[in-house]
């Protein structure tokens, strides 16, 4: 299938700084894609420059196969939705939404009819006649999401939009996103810092920093199988356990840690003996016992920190190797308190090698 | 005692503003009596209270006249320094513009440089180019001088103004003029409104460019400043009120309504 959108070995710098490192992304019609990554990571001057408020320094993006680095961006079929929204003060909602069809050119009874549609389709039906300083915040969002769908672009750029709301509304506007996604079938490009906001509503993730792609793949994929100490870091929480590989067989590699011998995921990387490497280990991926399990293996620890999350508890223990691993547990499961000696371990495909 | 001590510099500063605000208000309410008073000459007591003095000057074709020819001049001048105002305003705010400090310096300059010096140079100026004084030689100097107040109101209110406004109008495909004119001046519309205001009052109180630069036609305080030196009588002080009732009732409608679109 054609992608929608494509950058191909687009850079931008601002004078020394360079924003955006030779990217090349694209982008399947129809997806949820998220831009994740810290600020400064080169999110938004990607999304700006889809937008056409900012011009590549060199390369070239395709949309569904034209290139338009060259067009402004009235004549870009893609719209925004604004950070703060930049509802227009001085019109109505209903008026705000008309912007972009009075500026097609549509009659004012299909105008009329359309904003009654999308009005409709975030519950805002007996609004149209307010002022967006009369609306709240998440109003105000929803009213900005349908200005930018009234033109009925090819694809949809967020940026950053949750970011103004508080927590619980975050979460509310995270799944009426997605629905209004899949209800209008079109690509929303979402960029944020927030891997909640990424991990709750994509179907591809796009993590980057310093202006490169890190890693793409879905929320699963890249929360199981992180590919760097960065995207384990960034999405979710991590152990990291530095050592040397003994040796590999059948995808699992032995790693000599701190004199512990621990089993791990190659993770697509091909790892020979004598490499240095890092595993990274989730903390709901690390077991505690009371007894050392037959089974299977586990290192011996003392609790060092006990911590009650509510859904879970958090566990820092001490190995006897000197090193602090964190664990997420069951609060119910195991009462054991701080200095209690424990038995940890995990399933050897929970721990992965890192590339980087 | 402690309390007292305590609140004396509240109370000093309370009773020297009422002070201040009886000096401001008594000449002007004393100009005002005396435009009542049913005798030709200025001295207390008023005695007797007529309001012939009023009917004398709405039926005074000179002040008429002269008042028109004001207010001619005024709207002129609105118009044209608004439109330079703006224009400037967005100049200085624009990115990417080279000597951006210098613009804004020039323009302001009017605002401060004294209105004597000004005019003369102004009339220098006029006589250099060969322009003749009178109607438009005023004009140019009394836009010469609204200009800065334009620029910084316009100023401010563009400082304000979320840029995204403008990314928002061309992302949903306004060109640079339609963004413009549909969202930049919509938004600014309390600025140039307030600015506009402060162009006719200006306009209409100037005497000093006026008369540096006017021909025979008198405005408004030309014509005033004609009667005082034939001796006052309470005929100018009625014209006067009439001057300060009708320019104050614009200053609290341009206030209110600048108030109310910025709530």
């Amino acid at each position: 299938m054609q992608p929608v959108v494509h950058f191909k070995n687009v850079n931008k710098s601002y004078g020394a700084l360079t924003a955006v490192d030779d990217l090349d992304l694209a982008i399947a019609p129809g997806q949820f894609v998220t831009l994740l990554g810290p600020s400064g990571c080169g999110k938004s001057t990607t999304l700006r420059m889809l937008g056409g408020f900012d011009s590549p320094t060199t390369g070239e993006i395709y949309l569904e196969g034209k290139p338009i680095s060259h067009l402004p961006p009235n004549k870009r079929n893609v719209n925004i939705v604004f950070q703060d929204y930049a509802l227009f003060p001085h019109l109505t909602v209903g008026r705000n939404i008309a912007f972009g069809l009075e500026l097609k050119g549509m009659g004012s009874a299909a105008i009329h009819r359309r904003v009654g549609e999308l009005l409709a389709l975030v519950s805002l039906e007996d609004h149209a006649e307010r002022m967006p300083a009369q609306l709240s915040g998440g109003q105000r969002q929803r009213v900005a999401l349908m200005r930018a769908l009234a033109p009925d672009p090819n694809v949809l750029l967020l940026d950053e939009p949750l970011s103004a709301l508080d927590a619980k509304l975050r979460q509310q506007m995270q799944i009426e996103l997605k629905s209004i996604q899949k209800k209008t079938g079109k690509t929303f490009i979402f960029v944020t810092h927030d891997q909640e906001e990424a991990l709750t509503m994509s179907d591809v993730i796009v993590v980057m920093n310093k202006g490169r792609i890190e890693q793409m793949g879905g929320p699963d994929e890249l929360y199981a199988r992180p590919r760097s100490r960065f995207v384990a870091n960034f999405i979710g929480q991590s152990n990291f356990l530095e050592g040397t590989v003994a040796s590999v067989s059948d995808g699992i590699a032995a790693v000599e840690w701190r004199g512990n011998l621990v089993r791990a995921d190659v993770n697509g990387t091909s790892p020979i003996p004598g490499d240095h490497v890092t595993v990274a280990l989730r903390p709901e991926a690390v077991f505690c016992l009371s007894r050392k399990p037959e089974d299977r293996p586990s290192l011996k620890a003392r609790i060092d920190q006990r911590v009650f999350k509510g859904a879970h508890t958090s566990l820092t223990v001490m190995l006897d190797n000197g090193s602090a691993l964190v664990a997420q547990i069951d609060p119910v499961a195991l009462s054991h308190i701080e200095g209690d000696d424990v038995w940890v371990g995990w399933r050897d495909s929970d721990a992965v090698l890192l590339a980087k | 005692m402690r309390t007292y001590f305590n609140d004396l510099p509240k109370t000093a500063l309370g009773a020297s503003y009422w002070i201040f605000a009886v000096y401001l208000v008594l000449p002007l309410a004393l100009m005002m009596a005396m435009s009542f008073k049913d005798a030709n000459f200025i001295a207390f007591p008023i005695g007797n209270w007529t309001l012939s003095w009023y009917g004398k000057v709405v039926q005074d074709k000179q002040f008429l006249e002269a008042s028109l020819y004001s207010i001619g001049i005024a709207l002129a001048t609105t118009v044209s320094a608004t439109i330079i105002g703006v224009w400037i305003a967005l100049l200085v705010s624009a990115e990417n513009i080279w000597g951006k400090a210098v613009i804004f310096a020039l323009a302001c300059l009017p605002a401060v440089v004294p209105g004597l010096i000004n005019a003369i140079s102004m009339r220098i100026f006029i006589r250099a180019v060969d322009i003749p004084t009178g109607t438009f030689a005023i004009i140019l100097a009394h836009t010469v001088h609204a200009v800065p107040f334009v620029v910084i109101m316009v100023l401010t209110r563009l400082r304000s103004m979320p840029a995204n406004l403008v990314d928002a109008a061309r992302d949903l495909g306004a060109d640079p003029f339609i963004a413009f004119l549909r969202v930049t001046i919509p938004y600014l519309m309390p600025a140039l409104f307030g600015g506009m205001i402060f162009c006719v009052l200006t306009s209409i109180d100037d005497f000093v460019r006026t008369f540096f630069l006017g021909g025979y036609q008198p405005t408004l305080p030309m014509l005033i400043f004609a009667k005082v030196q034939g001796g006052m009588s309470p005929e100018i002080n009625a014209m006067a009120t009439i001057v300060l009732v009708v320019t104050t009732a614009v200053g609290v409608y341009a206030e209110h309504i600048t108030r109310r679109s910025r709530s």
